[in-house]
């Protein structure tokens, strides 16, 4: 009879989840390692603390019930529902728990202690934010939920901010010492990412319609973009300082305009450049993609070409021209940090000052907005291709 | 009525077509037939100018249509294709006021003419206005493909390969629905098919093309006795012919008087299906109905089988 025991055996049993081995592996590493970085000054090396040493005993245990908690749910087969509550949950636990730890590892009234996230924090956060993203997929989440669960995830990232929970961790402190410049680089950055897109797309449409339409110039304008695409972004910058230098001395107005050789303009112009490939590809190829008997009937019909292009081909093209927008959208939050280097403003201004001063928080200061930023705009462009998209087949 | 007068189109050193002349006359069903390459298309093409010709020129009621703008020319041609090229990202009573919107017709005419051609194929206006096209069946995207191109009331209307993309059962529907549509709106139709089966079936006048050429340009019933070359005669099928001469004609042309056995068939059947009616109830004769099922005489086996062969 042993065998046959043996054999039902599984059934009952709980199956593993893959994916969940992975989430409580990086779970107990991030337990392990080091929970927040404490340092007298915001240069000086830190000393790392672990999360029992970080926190008071009541807070330390909770982490520690949290991450069994979560390693528990997600290593067993349980449904995406609640995989994906036991992530929020952890995640706001989380944010909590390192507020709490600066609280506490900072003397008080020492204005110059710095305590900062540690690797541990790091991939403690990136376990629930794989649980996270997973049981989302799992759920099929419709583009409306997903904008929905991006406003809530970005209120709930304000409200924290405004309670003061994370306000002695190092991050806020260096925000509060310069927070009417982080808000003008913010403005900056916006600026040279989405000017430069809308720029793109003002010449990149027209332009892609173009060379649909006359195939004999497709080629050479697609070489052309592709040879901009391949050079590396300060190269580019570099080039254009001095065709930018000239032309603000010798073209009246240019300087009053803003245009130098370094500055926001090379910095605009740079990006502009990189968005229209992208811009112009995927235009043509949207048009392209168009059936042909649909094309053929609207031509038998009688529509003129502004006509078929207006209201067949453009709108036909539509869910591609916009996976265009999200790459260059998201492309374009990423490299406006570079313009820092030539004096283009941006977030990129406290990552290179960051860098210049080894202070790793002012580094943090303008890498985590930036990436916070092009996240956000991935999710608002996918759900938007998906709403255009989802009328149709 | 249609005049094309030494249309021609040359493609490099290609030939498509080759000086062809033919008139089609108002309110006739004309069914260009060839193989693949024939370059019927390319003539179907040339006369709404989706394609312009070498040398030669259609004329539309007397009207050279080189003279009119082209845009204008198309929206009074009536133009239906085989994959239907419905527009994927509109209704389907978007898509048949495509032409109307075109020519400027005030909103509530617009809607009355879609809900109206929707009647006329069967598509319930509740149901089918506002549903998208991926929506419908293969058979009801044609449907639509056809009632869009009819939209605009066009004097002509031009079909390349409408039945193309439908299974057999739907196609002989689809083919029989179009015929009664013809009858009633009178509207004078070009066809292209490579299927000699349709052109025989919808066909008031059959054009054959060859490599470019026009090669006869008679009713079916001449072109089955009298293939002009032992090509049309191939695309014929000579074991078929005396089944097709039949189909041409109905029993109501060859009703006698006297009296059958057995159950009665429509005066509108035509004779290959009551050929086929008689051999399979082993009877030598059947009674023929009238429209309003009264017995109006009978048809025979002997007489099928006369009308079957050529013409002494």
């Amino acid at each position: 009879m042993a065998p046959s025991v043996a054999r039902t055996a599984p059934i009952v049993s709980l199956g593993f989840d893959k994916l969940g081995v992975v989430v409580a592996a990086l779970l107990a590493v991030g337990a392990a390692s080091p929970f927040a970085v404490f340092r007298a000054n915001r240069i000086v090396a830190g000393e790392a603390r672990p999360f029992f040493e970080a926190l008071p005993a009541p807070f330390a245990a909770l982490l520690a019930l949290a991450v069994f908690a979560a390693a528990a749910v997600s290593l067993s087969k349980t449904p995406a529902r609640a995989r994906l509550a036991t992530a929020v949950a952890f995640a706001i636990a989380l944010a909590a728990l390192i507020g709490i730890a600066a609280d506490c590892l900072t003397p008080p009234g020492d204005r110059y202690a710095r305590v900062a996230p540690a690797a541990g924090f790091w991939t403690l956060a990136f376990a629930s934010s794989i649980l996270f993203a997973d049981s989302v997929v799992r759920l099929r989440l419709g583009p409306l939920a997903r904008l929905l669960a991006l406003a809530l995830g970005a209120a709930a990232f304000a409200l924290a901010l405004w309670s003061g929970v994370w306000s002695e961790l190092s991050i806020l402190k260096e925000y509060a010492t310069r927070a009417d410049v982080f808000w003008r680089e913010a403005g900056a950055h916006l600026v040279l990412a989405v000017g430069s897109l809308a720029a793109a797309m003002t010449v990149g449409l027209p332009l892609g319609v173009l060379i649909a339409r006359k195939t004999g110039l497709r080629a050479p304008v697609l070489a052309t973009l592709n040879a901009i695409q391949t050079i590396p972004s300060i190269a580019l910058f570099g080039i254009l300082i001095a065709p930018l230098g000239w032309i603000s001395v010798h073209v009246p107005g240019a300087a009053a305009l803003g245009v130098h050789g370094i500055g926001a303009a090379p910095a605009f112009l740079a990006l502009f450049l990189y968005s229209l490939l992208p811009m112009t590809a995927n235009t043509v190829i949207g048009i392209e993609q168009a059936p042909r008997d649909v094309v053929d009937a609207a031509h038998g019909m009688g529509m003129t070409g502004r006509q078929r292009l207006f209201s067949i081909e453009l709108p036909l093209a539509l869910p591609v021209i916009l996976t265009g927008v999200r790459i260059v959208l998201v492309q374009n939050i990423g490299m406006a940090t570079v313009a820092a280097l030539i004096g283009g403003g941006g977030f990129g201004v406290f990552v290179f000052a960051g860098l210049g001063q080894t202070a790793p928080d002012l580094i943090l200061l303008g890498a985590l907005p930036t990436v916070l930023l092009a996240f956000a705009a991935a999710i608002v462009l996918d759900a938007t291709v998906e709403l255009v998209t989802g009328a149709r087949p | 009525m249609i005049a094309i007068e030494g249309l021609t189109k040359v493609y490099g050193s290609e030939v498509a077509v080759d000086d062809v002349s033919m008139i089609v006359e108002a309110g006739d069903l004309t069914v260009v037939v060839g193989a693949s390459g024939a370059g019927k298309s390319t003539l179907m093409r040339m006369v709404n100018r989706l394609i312009e010709p070498t040398a030669g020129r259609v004329l539309i009621d007397g009207e050279d249509a080189a003279g009119l703008p082209v845009h204008e020319l198309r929206r009074r041609i009536g133009y239906a294709i085989q994959n239907h090229g419905l527009f994927p990202h509109r209704t389907v009573a978007q898509n048949i006021a495509t032409v109307p919107t075109l020519l400027g017709w005030d909103r509530r005419r617009i809607a009355a003419r879609v809900e109206d051609l929707l009647r006329l194929f069967q598509l319930d206006p509740a149901t089918f206005a506002r549903r998208f096209p991926h929506e419908l069946s293969g058979g009801q995207q044609q449907r639509v493909g056809v009632a869009r191109a009819l939209a605009a009331e066009p004097k002509l209307l031009l079909m390349d390969e409408p039945f193309g993309a439908l299974d057999p059962l739907v196609r002989a529907k689809a083919q029989d629905d179009l015929k009664a549509i013809q009858r009633q709106l009178s509207t004078t139709i070009i066809l292209v098919t490579h299927d000699m089966e349709e052109a025989i079936r919808l066909g008031d006048r059959i054009a054959v093309m060859d490599a470019g050429k026009l090669i006869q340009y008679a009713p079916p019933a001449e072109i089955l006795v009298h293939p002009a070359t032992p090509f049309i005669g191939a695309l014929i099928g000579i074991g078929d012919r005396p089944f097709r001469l039949l189909s041409l004609e109905t029993a109501a042309q060859e009703v006698e008087p006297g009296e059958a056995e057995g159950a009665a068939v429509a005066a509108d059947t035509d004779l290959r299906e009551v050929l086929a009616e008689l051999l399979w109830s082993r009877r030598a004769a059947a009674p023929v109905a009238g429209r309003d099922g009264r017995v109006i005489g009978r048809v025979t086996l002997a007489r099928l089988i006369e009308r079957a062969g050529t013409p002494t």
